[in-house]
């Protein structure tokens, strides 16, 4: 069923449809054009989500099978990027239930007040201020990168879909099975744990 | 932003909005009362400028290149998918 055929919604445009009813149709050799269109996007998703590159590789090569077995049920109401990343948070959960983490650590608010810090800041720091090209270099790039996945996962996977991949509140809530309420208060959290991060390596630092 | 003399009774209750705020997620009110708060409270401006700077460097980190190695060993089992498998 496509969206057109289907009044109940509203017309998505999507660049993916025309290859995704190809496949369907039974070109199935054009599979790899749909993963060559997102191979790079989830291969940063999955390094992002999985703490070593062999478990990040088998993220995505079963993220893209599951996509593979299951792209007949798409049913045209979303786009197809929303529901590749549905797919792949769904991969990543799953292999993280199988394996023996401790459960994911929660995030208290409290802990990131401004008046719990050491010391209440009387001026905004440089690193807030300076342009944002001259502060985001390799070494910064790759320092965020690790704090992301010192991230509990539930947090990680919200901050990650909104800021990084830009996807919308209600879209990540419908990627996650989440309400939007549930991704504003993680979302925030994660932020603030972040921020905290960042202040700790630019003060240590004196840069 | 003016003077840090107020009652701080009102900083959790910004604080915990500070996201929201910056993503443009508030009504007028609620938005009119925290650039209120946070003129008359260096914490909170502080705050506030640090994280639409964390969220500015996030928005911003680069990706990664797909390792040429990775891509092909992908593309050899994306050919070998049974195709009984589905579509």
């Amino acid at each position: 069923m496509t969206a057109e055929k289907n009044p109940n919604h509203k017309k998505i445009n999507d660049k993916d449809f025309e290859l995704i009813q190809a496949i369907n149709s039974g070109q199935t050799d054009k599979f790899h054009d749909l993963v060559k269109r997102y191979e790079q996007k989830l291969y940063n998703f999955s390094l992002r989500m999985c703490r070593d590159h062999s478990d990040a590789e088998d993220m995505i090569q079963e993220t893209f099978l599951n996509v593979f077995r299951y792209l007949k049920n798409f049913r045209y109401e979303t786009k197809f990027k929303n529901w590749l990343y549905k797919v792949a948070a769904s991969t990543c959960i799953k292999k993280r239930r199988k394996s023996k983490f401790a459960p994911d650590k929660e995030l208290s608010l409290d802990e990131f007040r401004p008046g719990n810090e050491t010391e209440v800041p009387d001026h905004v720091p440089d690193w807030a201020l300076m342009p944002l090209d001259k502060l985001l270099n390799q070494e910064l790039s790759s320092t965020i990168n690790q704090e992301i996945l010192s991230l509990p996962k539930k947090y990680r996977l919200v901050i990650v879909l909104r800021d990084i991949e830009g996807f919308s509140t209600v879209e990540t809530a419908q990627i996650l099975g989440l309400s939007p309420s549930n991704v504003k208060v993680r979302l925030h959290r994660a932020r603030l744990y972040l921020r905290d991060k960042l202040k700790g390596y630019f003060e240590n630092d004196q840069r | 932003m003016t003077s840090d003399n107020h009652d701080h009774k009102h900083c959790l209750e910004m604080f915990q909005k500070l996201s929201e705020y910056i993503d443009g997620e508030l009504d007028q009110v609620n938005c009119a009362e925290i650039e209120k708060h946070a003129d008359n409270c260096v914490a909170c401006f502080t705050c506030l400028e640090t994280l639409k700077r964390t969220v500015a460097i996030c928005k911003n980190v680069k990706d990664q290149p797909v390792p040429q190695e990775f891509s092909r060993k992908l593309k050899e089992i994306i050919q070998n998918i049974p195709k009984t498998t589905s579509p």
